[in-house]
């Protein structure tokens, strides 16, 4: 017999021919990218289409919070990507379609989390799984032996259908009209590889539910959102769904609307593959910060997108897969393990109460449960991914998803194998209660590995489960369901803008030094598929965030009327309120009283570069711009509060107003005579900050800029409507913030 | 040893000053002042997570771990790639663990004490190191090799392999050198990368 000596011997035969093709060319790619035959651009989108993404440090520089210094890897020069080293660790997105994973895939993925990554299984926002620190010469044998456990990394990342997400309860909760998995299941692979799917200008997000009331699906901001309906014709049930299109958080979060409120099922394939067309056709290919679908639906209006989707419809050769699904709906039933039973009243393992109170949730099928394992900002070790597989094979059938709540769910446990299954995570060390309760925080990566992280959302995601756990038993019961979520940057990963309170990383400068800080979201609504988005309401040192939940909730708890939703209480005390508890907490010591306060959670290394110059001019104009930069965020402020009374015109004016007022602080430092009028402002802005790209940073560019301008060619239209104020309010907070880091940046605070 | 890819752990003594997060700051001036022979890049916290690989100090060769995925707290150096070929890679490892540990040692405010005698292997490559007697009697027999000749005195390598993990060996010397002593037997400290 003879030993394999490659993974790709190992494994001939158990990959799917297409799949194993697919992995040799990647391979090869990687050569012929080695040996320079293939230019780094195309490699980088290459590697990116499998998922293979670049990490923080990537660029081969890292700070150590005294100076940048020179990370010397080995392959010297050579890039798998613009400004990517070779040989930087990288992270791995796996997408799992809909959360779901067999015990042997989990097995599959533990074993590569283990000999590839650095011994944790990341669970995300959307229900992947990613991997970090992974050498890109080590992705295609790991791709392999994904691809033999039935899982493949194409299309994880670049522009194309991204991981379809669903509700994880799908299919055994009792709200949903349907089942939408077998759905989910048959559109993600219909999508996958598609050849009206390959010529986007940015991804496509997908997602399913199975009802629109509850949070599951989150399917308002997507590009295109799928929810159950039924309706009864001539006597019969008819299955469709409520199709949702243009939806998206990232830098400024739009929700998805309405194109259809009865997709018959036959019609779901034809319709989404014609709405990719129009997407590829009409997306924007120049502006990444434009491309995505919502700015196309928004351009031409919901009225002319829906005629140019069904008009390509109608052009669209039959495929006989639109609906062949449709003839075994059942394929992606589950079968559970063991009959359904009743839990036995009697004495329950130490814990085990409050578990079942957060972590199990009744089945719609009698005598099953669901049970989710809390899993601290998504994260578990190898041999608790084995233990889990061990589980679902035990109790219930081989049946698990991930949630977006980065969480693991176990459907058709029997209930009267709870108590066993729960000491079982327990002797695992995961046997924690508090699942999408306020301890539960979401975070998506940030500083830790992400390129584009400004703050440790990870850092506080920890900080606030450490000190909420503390005194989550005695909170409250609606504190204990509040919602948090943490975003490193304005890009959204974290989920912020849906969450109760929603952080979002930003910095400042203060006492002449950067201080890490968060921006507080208030207002967002879970429910109701992320049914509206917070907005900010000011920017809280890092180090303060802790303070402002604890005095939120206190506040929350001692005057919340009967019934009362934390969203319904901000409404109704108002943003004034909050704005104030956030002016209290701006205040921090000097860096000589106390340091801590200019590093960031987790991080030690000082947030503020040390060899910080100040010049004389900077000396006397920093105070003056940093100034002007607060009359904006004042301006802003009053820009939500204009909305919240229903005054859309007042707070865009208002919204713009801010703009003005943030581009004029930074104007005056480069020209001393600047005027009051608008155009001259927005003249000289654009001639010494966007055309000498001084106002331009290394990952947007220009992009909040473009918002300013665009405010202003438009500042004259008669009315705004809500969601238009809404929108202008996010592009002024975007560009106040981009006007912060400029500021910085001349200042000499940041490399 | 056939596999590239190898986890030697030194086990700590248990003590009550002990505090994860206090690995943070250390390993972050150990990457700023290149304290190690090696390349490192970055640390990673993830104490949050139950019997985890607890403070990651990520090089691009090796990693470090100071956490408990075993259960028990101990340092563990991790060769991901490159080092040198078969034949010398287990005590490679070695050097490089205990030069670390001593590293740690000496960093007053952690309070840390290994024992010298008492460690783990875990072979992370299921291709050239599967999980089965064979792997186990060749890893067993080289183990007993290298680490009599460093420790000297008996030497017990027993199989402690979970269901479906990498093969993994726990190791237990008779005698209870210094690190000091056995880095000298093992050629002293690695170059310090420039």
């Amino acid at each position: 017999m003879t030993v394999a000596t490659t993974w790709k011997q190992k494994l001939a035969g158990q990959v799917r021919e297409d799949w194993a093709r697919e992995i040799d060319i990647f391979e090869t790619q990687i050569e012929l990218r080695k040996k320079g035959k293939v230019e780094e651009k195309l490699f980088a989108e290459t590697r990116l289409r499998r998922g293979t993404y670049g990490q923080r440090y990537d660029n081969g520089q890292r700070h150590d919070g005294e100076k940048t210094q020179s990370l010397p890897f080995p392959s010297g020069e050579l890039t798998k990507g613009p400004v990517t080293m070779w040989d930087a660790p990288g992270m791995q997105r796996i997408k799992i379609p809909y959360g779901k994973l067999s015990a042997e895939q989990l097995e599959t993925l533990s074993e590569l989390a283990e000999e590839y990554s650095d011994q944790i299984l990341h669970i995300t926002t959307r229900q992947d799984i990613q991997l970090h620190f992974i050498h890109i010469e080590d992705t295609p044998d790991l791709m392999r032996r994904l691809a033999a456990a039935g899982i493949t990394t194409r299309e994880a990342c670049g522009n194309t259908v991204r991981n379809v997400t669903a509700c994880p309860y799908a299919g055994v909760c009792s709200t949903e009209s349907f089942d939408v998995i077998p759905y989910a299941n048959a559109l993600a692979f219909f999508l996958l590889g598609h050849p009206d799917t390959q010529d986007f200008g940015r991804k496509f997000k997908v997602a399913f539910s199975g009802c629109k009331d509850e949070p599951c699906g989150l399917t308002n901001f997507h590009d295109a959102g799928a929810i159950a309906r039924t309706r009864t014709v001539n006597g019969e049930v008819k299955r469709g769904f409520e199709y949702y299109v243009g939806g998206g958080l990232g830098a400024v979060p739009y929700p998805a609307t309405l194109f259809d409120e009865f997709l018959p099922e036959e019609e779901l394939f034809p319709i989404t593959q014609a709405v990719c067309r129009v997407f590829a056709r009409l997306g924007e290919r120049e502006n990444r910060a434009r491309a995505r679908l919502k700015f196309v639906v928004k351009k031409l209006g919901i009225e002319e997108f829906k005629r140019l989707v069904l008009e390509e419809r109608a052009k669209l050769r039959p495929d006989e897969r639109w609906v062949s699904f449709l003839s075994d709906l059942h394929v992606t039933d589950e079968k559970p393990l063991k009959p359904g039973s009743e839990l036995a009243p009697g004495s329950y393992p130490k814990g085990f109460d409050a578990w079942r109170r957060t972590n199990v949730q009744a089945q719609s099928q009698k005598g099953y449960s669901t049970a989710k394992v809390t899993l601290p900002l998504g994260d578990f070790t190898p041999a608790q991914g084995r233990l889990m597989a061990e589980l679902a094979r035990r109790f219930t059938g081989d049946s698990m998803r991930l949630t977006v709540e980065q969480n693991l769910l176990f459907r058709w446990v029997s209930n009267a194998d709870l108590p066993a299954f729960y000491q079982l995570l327990v002797q695992a060390g995961l046997g924690m209660a508090g699942a999408d309760h306020i301890t539960d925080v979401t975070s998506c990566p940030g500083t830790d590995t992400c390129k584009l992280g400004i703050s440790s959302s990870r850092g506080l995601a920890t900080e606030l489960h450490k000190q909420l756990s503390v005194v989550a038993d005695q909170l409250d019961p609606a504190a204990q369901g509040l919602h948090i979520k943490c975003s490193g940057c304005s890009n959204s990963c974290g989920q912020h803008h849906v969450a109760d309170m929603g952080f979002l990383g930003v910095s400042r400068n203060m006492n002449g030094r950067r201080v890490p800080h968060f921006q507080l979201v208030i207002g967002g609504q879970y429910k109701n598929n992320g049914g509206s988005y917070g907005l900010a309401i000011g920017a809280i040192p890092s180090k303060q965030v802790p303070k402002a939940v604890k005095t939120l909730t206190d506040r929350f708890v001692a005057e919340k009327l009967d019934g009362e939703s934390f969203q319904a209480f901000v409404a109704r005390i108002g943003k004034k309120e909050i704005r104030k508890l956030v002016d209290q907490l701006s205040v921090i010591p000097s860096y000589e009283q106390d340091p801590s306060y200019y590093s960031d959670w987790g991080d030690p290394r000082e947030y503020t570069i040390g060899d910080l110059g100040v010049g004389e001019c900077a000396g006397e104009v920093v105070p003056q711009v940093q100034v002007g930069l607060a009359d904006s965020e004042r301006e802003l402020f009053e820009a939500q509060l204009l909305l919240d009374e229903g005054s859309s015109d007042s707070a865009a004016a208002r919204a713009f107003s801010a703009m003005v007022l943030a581009a004029k602080a930074l104007t005056r430092e480069k020209n001393s005579f600047l005027g009051e009028g608008v155009d001259e402002i927005v003249s000289e802005f654009r001639a010494h900050y966007y055309d000498t790209k001084l106002f331009f940073d290394p990952f947007s560019g220009g992009k909040f800029a473009h918002y300013f301008f665009r405010a202003y060619e438009h500042r004259a239209e008669a009315t705004a409507s809500k969601d238009s104020a809404h929108q202008l309010i996010e592009e002024a907070q975007l560009f106040v913030e981009a006007a912060h880091q400029c500021y910085t940046r001349i200042a000499g605070a940041l490399p | 040893m056939l596999s590239e890819r190898l986890q030697l752990k030194l086990y700590l003594e248990p003590s009550e000053h002990f505090e994860i997060e206090a690995l943070i700051p250390v390993f972050h001036r150990f990457i700023r002042d290149r304290v190690l022979e090696e390349l490192m890049i970055d640390v990673v916290d993830y104490s949050h997570v139950p019997d985890g690989p607890g403070v990651v100090l990520i090089g691009h060769g090796a990693d470090f771990y100071v956490g408990a995925l075993d259960g028990q707290y101990g340092l563990v150096y991790s060769r991901k790639r490159g080092g040198p070929g078969p034949d010398g890679r287990l005590q490679d490892a070695l050097r490089r663990l205990i030069n670390a540990a001593r590293l740690l040692e000496q960093e007053s405010a952690l309070k840390l004490r290994f024992k010298s005698g008492e460690l783990s292997l875990r072979l992370t490559d299921r291709l050239r190191a599967p999980n089965d007697d064979a792997t186990f009697a060749d890893t067993q027999a080289e183990v007993l090799s290298v680490f009599g000749r460093i420790y000297g005195g008996e030497i017990a390598a027993l199989r402690s392999s979970a269901s479906k993990g990498p093969l993994e060996l726990r190791i237990k010397a008779s005698t209870s050198p210094t690190l000091e002593a056995l880095l000298e037997k093992l050629g002293g400290p690695p170059d310090v990368a420039s």
